[in-house]
């Protein structure tokens, strides 16, 4: 395999989105099924690749490298790659079973994101990056508009404002960097000097903007009210794409821009802790399913970054470990939510009780993935938490013993916040003889007691748990493949070589 | 070269200022604004911080402006466009804009 197919992985989706606007429905969706698919297949592809050639890149249209918009693959983009693919086909899984996919117009949609989450994982150049950004969010502006609650024009609103002007922000920083160093590809800035503080001004503003993006405490604000009001699958979907999206690009231009400056390490260990803190207690004000999880995904937006503060291969190999483990399990979740949101009508932890002996499976595939997030095993999260805790203990001195403390008193949040979602929602009396959906005091229809859900409609979420069990039970070729990233993060010379090569 | 930062400040300023306003229109306005002021910016990076004019007969042609930032400015010119274009959109359907109506704090607004 050449680095010439590259851009297969961003053409394939695109072409897909233009055709799925002009041909019949059932077509469109099959596209729909199939671009993810090649997308998580290329991924694996690349990462089988990846085994012998460290880095791929393809100079689109063969212009002069520096000059030319680079699209790079390591392994990290493989993973990345793979993982948000896969995730990606369950989501639409669990679309075609809802019935949004029949939606007019969402198969394009989706598939477009998919080419600007791809495209942003393989660019290789920093005003590219706000490109395919722009590609990945003007699709996720549409589909909240047409997904959800009434809440979502008012969502909508903020969703569009603070991208939008974050973008700006990002676009202003892309604009300081080439102003300051006369190039933004990302292999040419690793060759500059990172002490020039003018630099590091420059690309902290890029930084800054990626945190927005990301839900870094304390820019996270906009985070759990934009995306529970859309509709479960387009939250999952965010989930697993936006803000990985983002915390992969602050991971790849912390280390290859500024050379993983260590200068930086006492504030990002801070704000990232925090960030774990705030997430992981959050939920605990929150009276609704979606919502609850949405602080989770802050959460683990620290535990993802932590690795990044550390520093070390073990810290960021243990970071993009966890960032693996959360894509699939808070998909899990969020479509566990759906399935209970589409049997049930709601998600608010007053319309629901009782469902831990009316849906025994779904209260499986729940409980699982809840101790998952909160790091028990049977799951991914245990080797995750562990992983962030090994690398924390080569810190020095005091570092260590407050990164293991923060690590588990966010962890004892995260099994409070779950613990209140699970006695709200699993325990209590029969859905049917519970006050609020019972001979009914509020606006919700009240709920025989014969209905059920349809399994089918557990079987993303069911998919996406299978996996992150199957990483608890073998989770050593994903934990060679993670130091095998961290170890390209860490030296750029593979990177460098490669995309300036004529 | 003091014109273009001073463009840019003001530029960046009054987009702030319409951001914090109510209403979707007015943040739109500032949203433009303030893309406005980002442009600049890109376009000072190539032109001014360390180039001559891109003007035949001015100075050496490798010295004249850069291409590149112009390119950025137009991919962002386009991007903002499109941004603006639906975002003028949500303001004019959906539920209400919170200045449609006064929020009835229990104050009398017409005494």
């Amino acid at each position: 395999m050449t680095g010439s197919l590259l851009p297969l992985l961003v053409v394939v989706p695109l072409l897909g989105a233009a055709l799925g606007a002009l041909v019949p429905g059932a077509v469109a969706r099959a596209l729909l099924v199939l671009a993810p698919v090649v997308t998580t297949a290329g991924g694996a592809a690349l990462l089988v690749e990846h085994a012998q050639t460290p880095v791929l890149a393809h100079n689109v249209g063969g212009f002069v490298p520096g000059i030319a918009i680079p699209l790079v693959s390591d392994t990290f983009t493989a993973v990345m790659i793979t993982v948000t693919g896969f995730t990606t086909t369950a989501c639409i899984g669990f679309a075609l079973v809802t019935g949004e996919a029949r939606l007019r117009f969402f198969p394009t949609l989706v598939m477009m994101l998919s080419a600007g989450v791809n495209g942003a994982l393989l660019t290789g150049d920093v005003f590219n990056l706000f490109v395919f950004i722009e590609v990945m969010l003007l699709p996720s502006y549409a589909l909240i508009a047409m997904t959800g609650t009434w809440r979502r024009l008012g969502i909508g609103r903020l969703f569009v404002v603070v991208n939008l002007v974050t973008s700006t922000i990002l676009l202003i920083g892309v604009g300081l960097v080439y102003g300051v160093a006369g190039s933004v590809n990302m292999a040419v800035l690793s060759g500059v000097d990172a002490d020039d503080p003018r630099f590091q001004l420059a690309v902290g503003v890029v930084l800054l903007a990626l945190a927005v993006k990301a839900g870094v405490v304390p820019l996270h604000g906009w985070l759990p009210r934009a995306y529970p009001a859309t509709s479960a699958t387009v939250m999952a979907l965010f989930s697993a794409l936006h803000t990985k999206v983002a915390i992969y690009a602050i991971f790849r231009i912390h280390q290859t821009v500024l050379d993983g400056a260590t200068s930086w390490m006492v504030p990002l260990l801070v704000v990232f802790g925090v960030t774990m803190l705030v997430g992981a207690y959050g939920s605990l004000g929150e009276r609704m399913v979606r919502r609850s999880l949405a602080w989770q995904m802050i959460a683990g937006v620290g535990y993802i970054l932590i690795g990044l503060g550390v520093g070390t291969q073990l810290g960021l190999a243990a970071g993009l470990f966890y960032m693996v483990h959360h894509i699939l399990v808070m998909g899990s979740l969020l479509l566990s939510s759906g399935a209970i949101e589409r049997a049930y009508l709601t998600h608010q932890f007053l319309g629901l009780s009782g469902l831990m002996r009316r849906e025994p499976l779904l209260a499986v595939v729940v409980a699982l993935a809840m101790m998952s997030l909160v790091g028990f095993p049977p799951s991914s999260g245990f080797f995750g938490k562990v992983g962030i805790a090994r690398a924390a203990a080569d810190l020095e001195g005091a570092w260590i013993w407050l990164v293991l403390g923060v690590l588990v008193v966010a962890s004892i949040g995260t099994l409070l916040s779950m613990t209140k979602l699970w006695g709200d929602v699993f325990w209590g009396p029969p859905l049917e003889e519970s006050p609020s959906r019972g001979k009914g005091h509020t606006d919700l229809p009240p709920v025989d007691a014969e209905t059920r859900m349809q399994k089918r409609s557990l079987a993303p979420a069911g998919a996406l748990l299978l996996v992150s069990l199957a990483i608890f039970v073998v989770p050593g070729p994903l934990w060679e493949l993670c130091l095998q990233a961290a170890e390209g993060l860490l030296d750029v010379t593979a990177y460098v070589e490669a995309v300036t090569a004529p | 070269m003091t014109v273009l930062p001073i463009t840019i400040g003001v530029l960046v300023a009054g987009g702030v200022y319409l951001l914090c306003q109510p209403g979707l229109v007015r943040i739109v306005f500032g949203i433009t604004l303030l893309s406005h002021g980002a442009n600049l910016v890109l376009l000072a990076s190539g032109v001014s911080a360390w180039r001559g004019e891109p003007l035949t007969g001015v100075g050496d042609p490798a010295e004249a402006g850069d291409p590149l930032p112009m390119a950025f400015v137009l991919t962002a010119i386009v991007i903002t466009l499109a941004v603006t274009v639906f975002m003028l959109a949500l303001a004019r359907i959906g539920h209400d804009d919170d200045t449609r109506h006064v929020p009835d704090t229990g104050e009398d607004h017409h005494a």
